[in-house]
């Protein structure tokens, strides 16, 4: 563990920079987002969750997958540079591992043959995560529902917390120990910062509402698929994408081909949702989902029912975003509590 | 109006046999906010709430896969604002719900919080409690309190509002309160309006561009309630679905001239917006020009077709004739 002073900490990023393409909480506008660093002094280490997740960094709302050209067909070319992330929260750092699982490595398995996504991977193989522990976690908040907490480092390379003076970066994966072992002059963190680590750990931890149990989840909402509590659910749902979009483990995604066909153009990878409708729309012009209701319960299914089957976790990290911005206010913890009180 | 007046009259309407079902608002799972609630019960009744919080248009619960709603055999309630009452006038006017089969319950409007605004007032700092009365809001939050003025913080929709009371209603809970003048209603339209095109083309690149495409403006829009969107229409494409600026700015262009002379300025969309778009300043430019070329307002009586669906022979030509 080493201890990074406050006012020091423009330097140890810009090191980082030497090597590493850095992204960091910023604010664009009237939004916060994780924005590529190119200045240090640009970062704003004090952004709680920011309003859009940082999924964007391996997985970008829109993405180049080749170029084509008559026959031809060209790679694109990115910043060759491996990515280092700075200020990630828990409950984001939890959320690209478990996208690692569907795009990346993190469920290959000897008896599986799982498609390895080489755009994920260029970008998440190789990155170093620097994690930031979430000393006053906020109302929206339930990572503990989900086995983990505010100091909860898992997912992370490197666990960052704020003692008020100083930075601790506490090491938590082989690729995080051998970067702070290769550092030189950073003071070791005193036993007076681990005395603070301890504390700020502890208050954070009583921050927390309290864990509600979904022990049998995937079974109970497998069960009540055709049952009427998702009219209930659903009634007041408007159907748009802004959970999905702002959802730091929601990955569904469309490919499209821009340009002229056959001539010149790019085929594009862009996020989509099941909450739109032609998501599911059939070629013959049946949608299997028709109605607002079914794509609803779709995005909830895939959370708390498929992904566990397929994945052995819950597919929410309980970052909060969906409660903040649903103009509607359907809350992912009510429709939680609403589906394991229902009788199947 | 109290909150027990309010859920007396929906219990009796249900009760009674009026009405089946009643679309409201109840209490939201943060501080500042509501929720829609679906009230078809007497003892569901006491879940409905009234005050700033109450910002969704709920007339949207008529439109798209739910404007079966409005004509199978039940009979529906709805609260409604000022502005929630003309998006239903105008629903009715476009045939989209049947007068007879709902019942307009207005209730008086003091304007709705734009919670962006408040937690603008306290620095960003979390929100942990939200009260308010008709005329101020408090807040409380980890080692803070602070009160202010309701209008400091009501959207800006509501700001320039003129006709906060419904314009249709079979009852209102309290006392209608007649329409103001919309002589200055257009204040921030007309500073626009004083750009040159280039700057007016950049203010609006700078908004949009924070745009993710998530379609929450148009799910909210009571307005916006085509059979198959245009960006959804994909036999052909009609446009690109990354939120490249050219292509967001085609959605936003088209959207809001789809709703020319059937916007009614409600502000729902841009209290949607996760990413917080000033929407609505495009919307109340073209609303302006609607109503200074046909001097008509949109939802404000059941007689008025809207503009764009109406013709009138001694109305303004000059744009077309010359």
């Amino acid at each position: 563990m080493i201890r990074i002073e406050k006012e020091r900490i423009d330097e140890f990023i810009r090191a980082l920079m030497e090597t590493w393409s850095v992204y960091a909480p910023a604010r664009d506008g009237k939004n916060t987002l994780f924005a590529p660093v190119e200045d240090p002094a640009g970062i704003d280490h004090g952004i709680f969750n920011t309003d859009k997740s940082p999924k964007e960094i391996f997985f970008p709302h829109s993405e180049v997958l080749f170029e084509f050209e008559g026959g031809e067909i060209k790679k694109v070319e990115r910043d060759a540079r491996p990515i280092a992330v700075w200020g990630l929260r828990g409950c984001d750092a939890r959320s690209l591992r478990l996208l690692d699982k569907v795009f990346g490595s993190a469920w290959q398995k000897p008896d599986n043959d799982m498609f390895e996504d080489p755009y994920w991977k260029e970008k998440y193989d190789d990155s170093i995560i620097f994690g930031t522990a979430c000393n006053e976690p906020r109302s929206t908040c339930f990572c503990n529902w989900f086995g983990a907490g505010p100091h909860d480092g898992a997912g992370m390379d490197v666990k960052v917390v704020d003692t008020g003076e100083a930075f601790i970066l506490d090491p938590v994966s082989e690729k995080g120990k051998k970067y702070i072992g290769s550092l030189k002059g950073w003071a070791e963190a005193t036993k007076k910062d681990v005395t603070k680590m301890k504390a700020a750990a502890k208050e954070a931890d009583k921050a927390m509402g309290e864990v509600f149990g979904m022990d049998g989840i995937q079974e109970k909402m497998a069960d009540l698929f055709l049952k009427p509590v998702w009219n209930d659910i659903g009634a007041k749902c408007v159907n748009c994408g802004a959970c999905a979009f702002i959802c730091s483990t929601c990955h569904c995604f469309d490919v499209q081909d821009e340009g002229k066909k056959g001539k010149k153009g790019k085929r594009i990878r862009i996020w989509d949702t099941c909450m739109f409708p032609i998501f599911t729309m059939e070629a013959s012009g049946h949608n299997p989902r028709d109605m607002s209701k079914d794509r609803l319960r779709q995005r909830f299914m895939h959370k708390f029912s498929y992904f566990i089957n397929n994945y052995d976790e819950h597919l929410c990290t309980g970052c909060g975003r969906c409660v903040i911005v649903c103009p509607v206010n359907l809350d992912i913890r009510e429709v939680v509590r609403e589906v394991m009180a229902c009788e199947a | 109006m109290t909150v027990k007046e309010l859920r007396e009259t929906v219990k009796s309407l249900l009760t009674e046999g009026k009405v089946d079902l009643v679309i409201g608002w109840g209490k939201g799972t943060m501080p500042g906010t509501s929720t829609p609630v679906f009230i078809d019960t007497a003892e569901k009744a006491d879940s409905l709430i009234f005050d700033s919080t109450c910002r969704n248009n709920l007339s949207v619960y008529f439109t798209k896969d739910r404007r079966a709603l409005a004509k199978d055999d039940k009979k529906i309630g709805v609260l409604v604002k000022g502005c929630d009452s003309r998006s239903l006038v105008l629903n009715i006017t476009e045939k989209q719900i049947d007068r007879e089969k709902v019942t307009i319950i207005g209730v008086p409007c003091n304007g709705v919080v734009d919670m962006k605004k408040v937690v603008g007032k306290v620095d960003g700092k979390e929100i942990l409690e939200f009260t308010d009365d008709s005329k101020k809001v408090t807040v409380k939050g980890r080692e803070f309190e602070l009160t202010f003025p309701l209008d400091e913080v009501i959207s800006d929709s509501c700001l320039t509002c003129v006709r906060r009371d419904a314009v249709e209603y079979d009852l209102f809970i309290g006392e209608a309160r007649e329409p103001g003048s919309d002589e200055n209603a257009y204040a921030e339209v007309e500073e626009f309006e004083k750009l040159d095109s280039e700057e007016r083309w950049e203010r609006m690149k700078q908004e949009y561009s924070a745009c993710i495409r998530c379609y929450a403006c148009r799910n909210v829009c009571p307005s916006c309630y085509c059979n198959v969107c245009f960006v959804d229409q994909n036999d052909p494409q009609w446009i690109g679905k990354s939120p490249e600026i050219t292509d967001t700015m085609i959605f936003h262009i088209i959207r809001n001239l789809h709703v020319a002379g059937r916007c009614v300025e409600c502000g729902a969309c841009e209290r949607a917006c996760p990413m917080d778009i000033k929407l609505l300043l495009l919307n109340r430019k073209v609303a302006k020009e609607v109503r200074d070329r046909f001097g008509s307002i949109t939802g404000t009586g059941l007689e008025n077709k809207p503009a764009m669906a109406d013709f009138k022979e001694d109305e303004n030509q000059d744009f077309i004739m010359g």
